[in-house]
Parts: structure tokens; C-alpha cells; sequence
């Protein structure tokens, strides 16, 4: 018999609760369900579920603190539900240790590719499992050779330089997982830069001269926006 | 010749647009007071008797007073004028003579004008501001009623359809039972992007149109666009989006201006009712960013044009109100967003057909309308 992968929704709002769980079920998982946050840290640790679907506006306590508490003793995959009305709080959720996010309202198709996605990162572990093994990450016609530090298109080598080698190098390292503005130009240029999104958007917009057909209509690296940049994953 | 003059004019605006505020209004003084100064002389060589020199000093002190900013230069100029013409135009010339007759009348004078015509501006000035924030509450107000009357619609929909299905379940058909649910479905869709539609004129709120801008790079907003777009209508409507090689950075709220270009869109489709392909450009013109949808659909009919982006009520005069057929609100919204971005935007029909909308968005953070916002 398979395995079904254990999915807990915390959401107060019954409704939104019963449909996603409905087409959880349809579609292969186990649910649990927690209306609150108090009784969604509780059964996270006595269930230990395979995912959590956290919405953030909870009644007894800010959803951004039940993320805070998993993560200081669980890796679980966590994909946060935002409202538009609080459009910094997916950022903020990501930055956190989310491992995706999901807006309201959203469709069946759309919840359930980001909890396989989330779910197999898991599997694989957070590092890209093709990178562990080869030294590559190849998806379509791009290969990222992490040993040789190049990027290559149909097997040419594009030229990046240092810096959009290390934004290109990161995005596949975590392929299929949106990257926050933040913490790309903390990890390439260092923790006391000061936030400027300005040389981030230069950067990839010279990167994606390199590397897309036509760089407003990218088929690797996509812009989340508000949020960050995600590269195409290698199903 | 004609490009050339108009880039010369298009650059000395610039310049001018350059200078701060109070600069430029010492310059004007100075160029108006010098050109008053200038006919004088040159009025002085054909006639003696210096009587004209006073009115055309009290002309300069009235332009200046209308088109500087506050009391400051009218009353600087109106004292100027007085020496000037004390000094240099009546006799004795090139000196000063305080016992002319009629110099405290003529000092008066020329102070009254100035302080008359300052104030004049302000209040001016003033009620142009009151007339602007009027409008735009109207323009507001006009939005939510048209909002909330087009929301009855859809909802009257799924409340019909799905108490159709719970009460009358078992003699309705499989098939039937999906129609209506199908129906449910798009009507929820259409107020789903209604209420984001609300949520963007929200967040410019009220008089103080402090939306946060940041630079973004416009190719990544218009991919992200027609990305989420193509996700939310599965439609094989062939769009091709198109952007110079060099990277163009404008200040805007992303997520307002992927509204603006969401709407227009989703126009194109849905009015423009033959429409197969969807053409998408970003331009640098200027000092402006020149975004462009534009479509080859039926086209805007000739009658709307004119009222196209100031509302949402207009559409709906002609009787038989179809919601469909609503495109003021989104068009409102876009308005107001481009607006609330320092920008404008437009309407025509291509001449090969279809429609084409364009908006333009400054590249420079307008130093100035930061100073009265």
C-alpha cells in the first residue's frame, strides 16, 4: 500500500478548511486540520505532519509566530497562505523559513503543484539533489556547472560574470523555490550591504540578455513579484 | 527641422523642470524685470518725458506676482520697480530724489498690486487643490456605487445557481448541475478580480497619494503580468511582449501597475470580442516610460472614446445593463493608478485595427510634487 503523505491545514475559516481538505483528499493525502494556533503546535508535534499549510491571519496568534516556533525545532515544509491585504507578510514568512507561498484566493491546481513541489524538496533534500551528485544542475537547455563556475546554453558557455554567476548559481541551487529580494543580495553581496533592489533587477536583467529568448517573456528565471525571482524546475 | 525644434523645446522644459522651484522664480523675476528694464531704455531713446515707464514696471509686477510662488517676488519686484524707476527713469536721472511728488503714491501702488494679485494666486491655488481632491472623492464615490451595484449581479447568479442545485438537485441533470456550477465558477472569478481591483484603489489612499515606489525593471513586470494572466485565462490568445535591450528602471508600486496592465488585458479580451493576439511593449521615451496593450480586436466604439477612463456610470445609460460590457471600472482603476503614479494614459483605435492603450510613467521621482503631496 502507498504512503500517503500527511497534510495539516491550519485556517480558521471552515469553509476555505472543508474545501481544501475535500480536494486534499481527492487528490491522494491524509489531513488533519487545526482552526487555531495553539492546537496547530500541538498537533505538529504529536502528528508529525509531511507538510503544513499555515495560513497567517490566525485568531489566537500571529501565524508568522507559529512558523517561528516549527522552525526552531522542525524542517517541515511549510507553504504560508497570505491575503493581499497584507502583502509584506509572505515576504517576511519567507524570509522565516517558509518554504512557499500561496495567495488568496488560489485554485485547486495551483495549491496542489506547490505541495508536491514542497513536498519533494523535502524528499531530496533542500539542495538540489542533481547538484550533490554531478556538480551540474540541468534544466531544458541551461546547465549550471557548479565545479567549473560557467553557465551554459545549449552547451556554450554565456559569460556571466562573478556576481550574476553567484545569483544564477543560487537560484538553481533551490530551483522551483521563490527567492526573496533580500536574501539574494544578502547572500551574494554580504550581510552589511545595504538592500538595494536597484543592482539586483540590472543584474537580472543582464542575466536574462544572457540566457532568455526574449527576456520579457523568461522560460528560467521568473519574477515573483514584491517577492522574488524562482527558477524552472526540473520535473 | 520641425523634430529639432520640438527636442530643443522638450530639452529647455526639462532644464527648466530641473531648476528648484525657487530658483526658477528668482530667474523669472530677474528676465522679467530685465526686459522691463530694457523697454524702458529703449522707449527713453525715442521719447523723454518718462511718464510709460511706471505702467510698464507695474505690468512686469503683475506678471510676476501670478506666476511666481508666494508674496516674496511680487513684493521684491514692486520695491525694485520702485527704485528702478526712481533711480534710472525719472529725472534726475541715475540718481535718487526722494522729494519727487507722488513717489510714496507710486511706491503704494505698486506694493498694492503685487500683495492684491499674490493673494489672488494662493487662493487660486488653493481652490484648485479643494477642486482636485473634490474630484477625486467624486471619482471614488463614483467607483464604489458602480462597484457595488456590479457586484449584486454575480452574486444574485451564484446564489440562484447553487440553491438551484441544493433544492432542485435530483431532477436536474449531471450536465445540467455542471452548467450551472460552470456559471458559479466564472461569476466568482469576475468578483474575485473586482474586489483586487477595490483593494488597488485602497491602497491610494485618500489625499495623500503615498504609494510606496521602488525601481523596478519594466520587462520583469510585464513578463510577471502576462504570466499571471495566462493563468487565469486559459485562452489561446497568442500574446507577444516586446522590450528594448537596454534595461529600463521605473519607479512604481509593482503590484498597482500589474493591475493596470491585468485590466487592460483582460479588456482586450473580453470587449474586444475577435480578439487573437495581444501585443505588449515597453518604451523609453523621453523621460518617460511608454507602456503599450494593444490588441486586434473590434476596437473601442467611436461614441466612448472620449468618456472611456471617467467611469464606471457611463456605460450603463444605454438600458439593458450587462455586466460584461462594464469596462469603466477597470479602465477607472487604471486611471487612477497611472494618475497616482505622476503619469497618464490613453486610448485609440490602430488603424489596422483593434485598440491600443498606452500609459506612461515618469522615470524621475517628481522632487516637486512630493514638496505639496
Amino acid at each position: 500500500m502507498k504512503i500517503r503523505d500527511k497534510v495539516l491545514i491550519v485556517e480558521d475559516e471552515q469553509n476555505i478548511k472543508n474545501f481544501m481538505s475535500t480536494i486534499l483528499a481527492a487528490n491522494g493525502f491524509d489531513t488533519l486540520m487545526a482552526g487555531g494556533a495553539k492546537e496547530a503546535l500541538s498537533m505538529i508535534s504529536s502528528h508529525c505532519p509531511d507538510l503544513i499549510i499555515l495560513d497567517l491571519g490566525l485568531p489566537d496568534m500571529d501565524g508568522m509566530e507559529v512558523l517561528k516556533q516549527v522552525r526552531a525545532w522542525s524542517s517541515v515544509p511549510v507553504i504560508v497562505v497570505s491575503a493581499r491585504t497584507h502583502e509584506g507578510d509572505k515576504v517576511a514568512a519567507l524570509d522565516l523559513g517558509a518554504d512557499d507561498y500561496i495567495e488568496k484566493p488560489f485554485g485547486t491546481s495551483e495549491l496542489l503543484a506547490r505541495i508536491r513541489t514542497a513536498i519533494r524538496h523535502t524528499r531530496t533534500g533542500l539542495d538540489n539533489d542533481s547538484i550533490a551528485q554531478s556538480g551540474k544542475y540541468t534544466v531544458r537547455d541551461l546547465t549550471i556547472d557548479y565545479d567549473k563556475h560557467h553557465v551554459l546554453m545549449r552547451g556554450e558557455d554565456v559569460h556571466l560574470t562573478l556576481n550574476e554567476f553567484k545569483i544564477v548559481a543560487l537560484l538553481g541551487k533551490y530551483a522551483g523555490k521563490v527567492l526573496t529580494y533580500d536574501f539574494l543580495i544578502r547572500e551574494i553581496w554580504g550581510p552589511k550591504a545595504k538592500a538595494d533592489n536597484q543592482i539586483l533587477r540590472v543584474n537580472m536583467a543582464n542575466i536574462r540578455r544572457k540566457i532568455e529568448k526574449n527576456p520579457a517573456a523568461p522560460e528560467y528565471i521568473f519574477t515573483e513579484i514584491g517577492v522574488g525571482y524562482r527558477m524552472l524546475e526540473n520535473e | 527641422m520641425k523634430d529639432l525644434l520640438s527636442r530643443i523645446g522638450q530639452w529647455t522644459e526639462k532644464m527648466w523642470r530641473s531648476i528648484p522651484i525657487h530658483l526658477r522664480d528668482a530667474i523669472f523675476t530677474a528676465l522679467l524685470l530685465g526686459i522691463a528694464a530694457a523697454i524702458c531704455f529703449v522707449l527713453r531713446s525715442i521719447d523723454e518725458n518718462g511718464s510709460f515707464t511706471l505702467l510698464i514696471f507695474v505690468l512686469a509686477v503683475v506678471i510676476i506676482s501670478r506666476f511666481t510662488e508666494g508674496y516674496f517676488w511680487g513684493v521684491f519686484s514692486s520695491l525694485f520697480g520702485v527704485i528702478c524707476v526712481n533711480f534710472v527713469f525719472t529725472y534726475p536721472f541715475w540718481a535718487f530724489n526722494f522729494r519727487l511728488t507722488g513717489y510714496p503714491l507710486t511706491f503704494l501702488t505698486m506694493l498694492a498690486v503685487s500683495l492684491i494679485i499674490s493673494a489672488m494666486n494662493t487662493k487660486i491655488k488653493k481652490q484648485e487643490r479643494l477642486r482636485t481632491e473634490a474630484e477625486r472623492e467624486t471619482m471614488r464615490a463614483n467607483l464604489l456605487r458602480a462597484m457595488s451595484h456590479d457586484i449584486r449581479t454575480p452574486l444574485t447568479s451564484i446564489v440562484g445557481n447553487t440553491s438551484a442545485i441544493l433544492e432542485n438537485g435530483d431532477t436536474l441533470s449531471t450536465e445540467q448541475q455542471r452548467e450551472l456550477l460552470r456559471d458559479v465558477n466564472e461569476d466568482a472569478q469576475w468578483l474575485i478580480r473586482m474586489v483586487e481591483n477595490l483593494l488597488s484603489i485602497t491602497r491610494i489612499s485618500g489625499e495623500q497619494t503615498a504609494i510606496s515606489k521602488e525601481y523596478e525593471a519594466a520587462e520583469e513586470i510585464l513578463a510577471a503580468s502576462v504570466h499571471k494572466f495566462e493563468k487565469r485565462f486559459k485562452s489561446n490568445i497568442r500574446i507577444a511582449v516586446e522590450v528594448p535591450q537596454e534595461v529600463v528602471l521605473v519607479p512604481m508600486d509593482a503590484t498597482l501597475i500589474q493591475q493596470v496592465l491585468l485590466n487592460l488585458m483582460e479588456n482586450a479580451v473580453l470587449h474586444g470580442e475577435s480578439t487573437t493576439e495581444l501585443r505588449l511593449s515597453v518604451e523609453h521615451i523621453g523621460d518617460e516610460a511608454c507602456f503599450t496593450v494593444s490588441d486586434n480586436g473590434l476596437g473601442i466604439p467611436r461614441e466612448r472614446l472620449a468618456t472611456l477612463f471617467d467611469g464606471s456610470l457611463s456605460g450603463e445609460k444605454g438600458g439593458g445593463f450587462d455586466m460584461k460590457k462594464n469596462m469603466g471600472i477597470g479602465l477607472s482603476v487604471c486611471q487612477t493608478i497611472v494618475k497616482a503614479h505622476g503619469g497618464r494614459i490613453t486610448a485609440e483605435n490602430r488603424p489596422e485595427g483593434g485598440a491600443q492603450f498606452r500609459f506612461y510613467l515618469p522615470l524621475k521621482e517628481e522632487k516637486e510634487d512630493e514638496d505639496q503631496g
